[in-house]
């Protein structure tokens, strides 16, 4: 990760308890970049595209991405970030969701997301993935901050 | 709309038949009635025949007795005048005929009083002739021939002779007066059999062109209550289609509801789950903690908090695991079913044969393991459909027969089908545990099972099947005694054809 500004995780996931173990396990990883939370699409949106900092004005940022929310589709945002112009378009996304319809799978890659992962049922084997994404989280190069563009 | 084609089938074949007796009936009187006619006619021309020539007969004789009478008058003239013998011969000869003649004439007309009186004139007349010819005769042969001659001059036989020829003329005229009656008589019979004839003929002829009329009309409406009853068997079939794409219909709302709802109720699982094992980590903690506790400071455990550690705790997070894993399973099936409801579905010939064989084999060790034997009956038809969804659907059927066998009998499964129309129907018979009649319907429904729980699963393989068979635009039912087996009933359409779910709004 790059020293100069700190990359911040933005999750957008809509079940608090969901949003709580991701965050506890992501921290059991080692990982302590900032986690922001939103809980609907619209607020989510809102920050990244107008935020001081955000992802839009350069800052360096993941994407966590539940497809489930109350407000709109998750691929909807999906959508927006990867058809943006900018620092925004190149943010890693990570879509995370129970959803495991190919369907829906293959449209979150045509639509550019970076990583797709099911949430497992069995809380073993999520602690264990939320783990491993925290680890891949902590080799995984976000584009320059200081973006060219 | 197939209720207003039942009564038009009504081709009333009681009355038709009466009518058609009738009509025979008819035609054979008429025939009967020719027959008596031509018979009676005939027998009245026979008569008639007779009578004709019975008048001749009577005008021979009556000619007869004229000649005989004239032939003597003649020879009685000539020996008269000769005195020759040969006269006197040819006089008594004719003169012997004339009484048998005119016994004929009597004789004929018996039955003609008329006539009967003039017979006796003329046997009169020809007495007083003879009497008058046997005294100029016996002068003659005295050799009194003068005297004969004279009294031959004296006598009135001229007069007599006149009488009997006009009597003669009189009998023979009789006798034709009675022809021309006959004649007449024979003259109407043959009208009246002419007559008879005509009725008759016209009366067959009506007949005949009624029944032909009346069995063309009944063949017409034969062949009209065909036609209806293939179009109505076609409804039939159109009917079926309808149903079975609502069927597949309320199947594909069912299917989405149930990925949803599964769906959605995944993520609070997640939760459950995840947070029960987070407590179950804080557990730990807290167990360690009062090991420590009473290891160090006993008097600060009380007997609650230990309990709560040590065994209210762990059983809680025990009970939440098994019902969240339980949950997680079920939710899992739906999913699984809703998924396979998704998919796409792609039809091919298959040979349903080899399909089950491949069944066969994959199931071979559970099948010897109880010791049972699985039969194709030959012939199998065939389906064009989806390989998937088809091999899923005899797979569960054949495993669950294998499954569900009467340990105390040796198993035997038999598959076979049949096609009917544009469907095939294919039966999965065992002689397994049965299922009870209360249970048919239920068994199909999902997480739903029947009978002793004694074998592994979650009750979602017949409603997988019934899925699957809605799917493909088919059904599935159970027949089963409990105790005695069960007969699952597949039926699907020969060839897949995507339901017309789009054509027909609500």
């Amino acid at each position: 990760m790059t020293d100069h500004q700190t990359v911040s995780i933005i999750m957008i996931e809509d079940d608090e308890g969901h949003a709580r173990l991701i965050e506890k396990n992501i921290r059991r990883a080692g990982i302590l970049n900032e986690i922001q939370h939103f809980t609907d699409g619209t607020s989510a949106l809102e920050y990244l595209f107008n935020a001081d900092k955000g992802p839009a004005q350069g800052g360096p940022a993941l994407v966590l991405l539940d497809l489930n929310l109350p407000d709109m589709g998750g691929t909807d945002i999906l959508a927006k970030i990867k058809g943006s112009d900018g620092p925004l378009k190149r943010t890693p996304v990570v879509v995370l969701t129970t959803t495991d319809d190919k369907v829906e799978i293959q449209r979150c890659y045509d639509l550019g997301c970076n990583v797709y992962i099911t949430k497992p049922v069995n809380y073993e084997s999520f602690a264990q993935a939320i783990r491993q994404l925290g680890l891949f989280l902590s080799v995984i190069q976000v584009p320059d901050s200081e973006g060219h563009g | 709309m197939y209720t207003r084609l039942v009564p038009s089938f009504g081709v009333s074949e009681g009355r038709m038949g009466r009518f058609l007796v009738t009509c025979m009936a008819i035609g054979f009187f008429a025939l009967i009635a020719a027959g008596v006619a031509a018979a009676w006619s005939t027998a009245q021309n026979e008569h008639h025949t007779r009578e004709v020539n019975h008048t001749y007969e009577v005008e021979l004789a009556i000619d007869r007795a004229r000649i005989a009478i004239e032939q003597s008058e003649t020879a009685r003239r000539g020996y008269l005048l000769t005195s020759e013998p040969v006269y006197l011969g040819t006089y008594r000869t004719a003169m012997a005929a004339v009484p048998k003649a005119v016994g004929t004439v009597a004789t004929l007309t018996e039955d003609n009083p008329r006539q009967q009186g003039n017979v006796i004139t003329m046997r009169r007349l020809v007495g007083d002739l003879s009497a008058q010819r046997e005294r100029t005769i016996a002068a003659a042969e005295a050799g009194d021939r003068a005297g004969a001659l004279t009294q031959f001059e004296q006598e009135t036989s001229i007069r007599r002779m006149r009488a009997v020829r006009s009597l003669a003329d009189t009998m023979v005229r009789e006798e034709r007066r009675l022809l021309a009656v006959r004649d007449a008589a024979q003259q109407a019979s043959v009208q009246v059999f002419y007559v008879t004839l005509a009725v008759a003929g016209l009366l067959l002829v009506l007949v005949a062109f009624i029944t032909l009329v009346t069995v063309l009309r009944y063949t017409r409406e034969l062949a009209t209550s065909r036609d209806a009853l293939r179009d109505f068997a076609d409804t039939l079939e159109d009917l079926v289609d309808e149903r079975t794409a609502d069927l597949s219909r309320a199947n594909e709302e069912i299917q989405r509801f149930a990925y949803i709802v599964s769906h959605d109720l995944r993520s609070p699982l997640v939760n459950v789950m995840g947070f029960t094992a987070e407590l179950e980590a804080a557990t730990g903690a807290i167990t360690e903690l009062i090991d420590r506790a009473e290891e160090k400071a006993p008097e600060i455990v009380s007997e609650d908090a230990r309990l709560a550690a040590r065994e209210d705790l762990p059983e809680a997070i025990r009970f939440i695991r098994t019902s969240t894993q339980k949950m997680d399973r079920l939710i899992n099936a739906i999913l699984k079913l809703s998924r396979q409801g998704r998919r796409v579905i792609s039809a091919e010939p298959l040979d349903i044969a080899v399909l089950i064989d491949g069944i066969g084999a994959s199931l071979t060790q559970q099948i010897e393991h109880r010791g049972a034997t699985l039969t194709v009956e030959q012939p199998l038809p065939n389906l064009f459909s989806d390989r998937v969804a088809v091999e899923q659907i005899f797979s569960n059927l054949i495993e669950n027969a294998v499954k569900y066998l009467d340990p105390a009998r040796p198993g035997r499964i038999v598959v076979r089908g049949k096609r009917e129309g544009k469907r095939i129907h294919y039966e999965i018979e065992d002689n397994g545990r049965g299922i009870a009649p209360s249970d048919h319907a239920r068994v199909f429904d999902l997480f739903r099972r029947s009978g002793t729980q004694d074998q592994p699963g979650e009750g979602i393989g017949l409603a997988h099947v019934r899925a699957l068979a809605y799917r493909l635009g088919g059904v599935i039912d159970v027949s089963s005694e409990l105790g005695r087996g069960a007969t699952f009933r597949l039926t699907l359409p020969a060839t897949y054809t995507e339901a017309k779910t789009d054509t027909r709004g609500r």
